[in-house]
């Protein structure tokens, strides 16, 4: 079976050549059919090895190495792209799959530039093909077929995981396209307000799930490691964090180019950047040179591979940008505080803050060149990354309001007052009432200031309350994206400086206190799963007469010879009470059992809040159910 | 008694040494600034390895005995080296560029960009509020 798929991969390889070669002379047609034709081979390809993964056919190598019989099916499924190799082929199929996406849904009176996208899709498919076959190749048979399986990492058996990286490939290489886009667009020199028409549906259609992906990567670092928090400034993390940046920044770039023809310019350099720091972030992942807790499959070569198709796909795309930047064609005029100015600073901000991000992922690393061992973690970012997205998130609710060309400043001093209020209220609320930093209370502030100002915002628009559900869907979707942002930020102020953190060394039958909570430790038992045994702790927590029982468990999965935690969460709505068992210690001659415990507050509003925000991003997709024509006024059409 | 008593105190929490409300948050705020050297990426404030929990042991032995906030990160530098610090040192030349580097390229930045429209403050501007445009 696998040489079925091996030798259709084979095909669609060349298929994805030919793509190109047809895209890039112009031939619309050719270039869909090929797309098409290649997505039905790759399709049968990733197909055989998923079925070689569900029958455990451990004749094939990638099987044997992250398989096993006693997995349960999902994760012998989802095991086919919890590994190097797996990931490529799926990377691969979603690359050919946006090719073929194109090829059906471009429909425009610009067939040469969806030829010349299509065929540039098709190189990138091209290149990936050939790094999975002749680099990583997934099909490759053994001599001997062993028994049974090494197993998936245990770690990866959730399915908050299984998600993750699909929805992240389908972000990257959503974004992919758009490069594509933007490559074409640069070779005729027309990036226009049609051109932004085309990108902007498929620019958000790699934001949505990309931010979905690092949601559901972070909510399972949050439950799945036992480390109590959701955010660590890894380099993994990171490193699609980047491409989101930029990627948010692409789309309100875009926004401009499609209302206004302007800042061309910059919406082809963010949507070159935004696809560099994809790859980027996959050879920074894949090629081991970051230490990560997140790193699975780690191979230098690979490495090398990757970064030289970085800078092959990479610096053709800049060097097309820099022969044709001058050409491309701005705007009307504008003044300095106008909506095209505040998008400009949007612009600036989340660059800025992007390279601040790789500023202090790579700077360990070039220090370490220089022989120097050091650091950069969460205290870095927070001081520099931290106030500069700050600047963006105060000003966005005034300058939302803001007129293309020109604004009219007459409101800003309503806008002061109204800032120095919230401030004032919740900085004498915060240090006075609920005793928390300054900083926090500010932090608070902010996040009413968010939501607010997306309400307030969703009000100007319609004049009066009840024409609100009349708006545009891109309104609806703008409005509820910024909610989101405020609802992240309530949460992620509150829990990053009122979580408490503790460790607990426990015997049967003792007592703790956890802020606020009374823990007791009843038992523990050893329990049994398909492909695991474990000890689970049980535990009452009582605070007031609310009364919880929590059961955290060590696992030990012997087919991977590794052990993960289970961390048992109680969720309060206001705060987690989050537990992870770690060691049995024997203190004084007595058994103890140790647990992590932590007390994280609102932390149910920070994926709440990023969660809300793909939703926005969902709806702005939408397309607009009819369109009015009506004389007396003209419909808001704005996002 | 005394014993049992030893045991009941040990059994709350396993660090030994007990801070007072201020100290304690600064020894948390610390744990989460100081790289456990057993692990691959972690502070010590989230990590269950015996090596993060005699490091937090130390940090609150250090702080007990009145350390500041600047002795503990020094005291942890001394034995581990720089490696141990994820808030990285603001010394020499090249610590100010990765430190003020954010900033000053947003301000460049910033310049660049109000430089480009300048440029182009001849011609007549026409405000256009959002509502206005249509597709």
């Amino acid at each position: 079976m696998i040489e079925i798929g091996h030798f259709a991969a084979i095909l669609a390889l060349f298929l994805s050549l030919a793509q190109g070669v047809s895209g890039l002379m112009g031939s619309r047609r050719g270039a869909g059919l090929m797309a098409v034709a290649a997505f039905a081979l790759m399709s049968v390809s990733f197909g055989t090895l998923v079925n070689a993964f569900i029958i455990s056919d451990f004749s094939v190598q990638l099987v044997a190495n992250h398989s096993h019989t006693l997995k349960p099916f999902i994760y012998k499924v989802a095991g086919t792209w919890g590994n190097h190799e797996g990931s490529m082929a799926m990377w691969c199929l979603v690359t050919i799959g946006f090719g073929a996406a194109a090829a059906g849904l471009l429909n425009t009176d610009r067939p040469k530039l969806e030829a010349r996208a299509i065929g540039i899709q098709g190189l990138i498919a091209a290149g990936s093909m050939a790094y999975l076959l002749f680099a990583s190749s997934p099909y490759t048979r053994l001599d001997v077929a062993p028994l049974q399986g090494a197993s998936l990492n245990p770690l990866l058996q959730d399915p908050a995981l299984a998600l993750h990286p699909p929805l992240l490939y389908l972000g990257y290489v959503g974004y992919s396209f758009v490069f594509a886009l933007a490559a074409a667009g640069l070779i005729e020199a027309r990036i226009d307000r049609d051109w932004a028409k085309i990108a902007r549906g498929w620019a958000m259609g790699a934001f949505v799930p990309l931010t979905i992906g690092i949601l559901l990567g972070s909510y399972w670092a949050y439950y799945e490691l036992g480390w109590g928090g959701w955010w660590f400034w890894d380099p993994v993390e990171n490193a699609s964090f980047m491409p989101w940046l930029l990627g948010t920044a692409l789309l309100h770039s875009i926004l401009v180019t499609e209302k206004r023809g302007s800042f061309a310019v910059w919406t082809a350099l963010l949507a070159v950047l935004t696809f560099c720091f994809s790859i980027l972030g996959a050879f920074l992942v894949r090629s081991g040179i970051l230490t990560s807790v997140h790193a699975f499959a780690i191979d230098p070569t690979r490495g090398l591979v990757l970064l030289f198709g970085l800078m092959l796909y990479g610096g053709a795309a800049l060097a097309i940008f820099a022969l044709r930047a001058h050409t491309l064609k701005g705007g009307p005029a504008w003044t300095a505080t106008s909506r095209e100015g505040a998008l400009m600073g949007n612009n600036l901000v989340f660059t800025v803050a992007t390279a601040t991000v790789l500023l202090g992922t790579l700077f360990p690393l070039i220090a370490e060149g220089f022989g120097r061992q050091m650091s950069v973690g969460e205290p870095y970012f927070r001081l520099t990354f931290v106030p500069i997205v700050v600047i963006a998130l105060v000003a966005l609710p005034v300058v939302q309001a803001w007129s293309w060309g020109k604004a009219d400043l007459k409101g800003l001093g309503k806008w002061a007052a109204g800032a120095a209020a919230i401030s004032l209220v919740f900085v004498l609320l915060g240090v006075g009432l609920f005793d928390i930093p300054v900083f926090a209370g500010l932090g608070v502030g902010l996040g009413f200031w968010l939501i607010g100002g997306a309400i307030w915002e969703l009000k100007r628009r319609a004049l009066v309350w009840n024409r609100v559900f009349r708006l545009p869907s891109r309104v609806w979707g703008m409005t509820l994206a910024h909610i989101g942002l405020g609802i992240f930020t309530l949460g992620a102020v509150v829990e990053t400086s009122a979580r408490y953190e503790t460790t607990l060394d426990l015997a049967i039958g003792q007592q703790a206190e956890v802020a606020g909570w009374t823990l007791t430790l009843d038992d523990v038992r050893s329990v049994e799963g398909p492909n695991w045994y474990a000890d689970r702790g049980i535990l009452t927590a009582t605070r007031g007469s609310a009364t919880a029982v929590l059961t955290p468990e060590k696992r030990y999965y012997p087919a991977s010879q590794m052990p993960t935690t289970e961390t048992s969460i109680h969720r309060t709505g206001v705060g987690d009470l989050y537990l992870a068992l770690g060691d049995r210690r024997v203190i004084d001659g007595a058994v103890r059992w140790t647990f992590r415990a932590y007390y994280n507050p609102l932390i149910d509003l920070v994926f709440l809040g990023v969660s809300v925000m793909s939703l926005g991003g969902l709806i702005a997709m939408l397309r607009p159910r009819r369109k009015r024509v009506t004389a007396e006024r003209p419909v808001p059409q704005e996002a | 008694m005394k014993a049992l008593l030893a045991v009941l105190a040990l059994a709350m929490t396993n660090e030994t040494v007990v801070l007072s409300a201020d100290e304690e948050a600064r020894a948390q705020a610390l744990m989460r600034e100081i790289r456990c050297v057993a692990c691959e990426n972690e502070p010590i404030s989230q990590s269950a390895s015996s090596m993060a929990v005699d490091m937090r042991d130390r940090v609150r032995s250090l702080i007990a005995d009145g350390a500041s906030d600047q002795d503990v990160r020094d005291w942890f530098e001394a034995r581990y080296g720089e490696f141990v610090l994820f808030r990285p040192k603001a010394e020499n030349a090249t610590d100010w560029v990765l430190w003020l580097g954010p900033f000053a390229l947003l301000l460049v930045g910033g310049g660049l960009a109000y430089g480009a429209l300048r440029r182009r403050r001849g011609d007549p501007v026409e405000a256009v509020a959002p509502e206005e445009l249509q597709d």
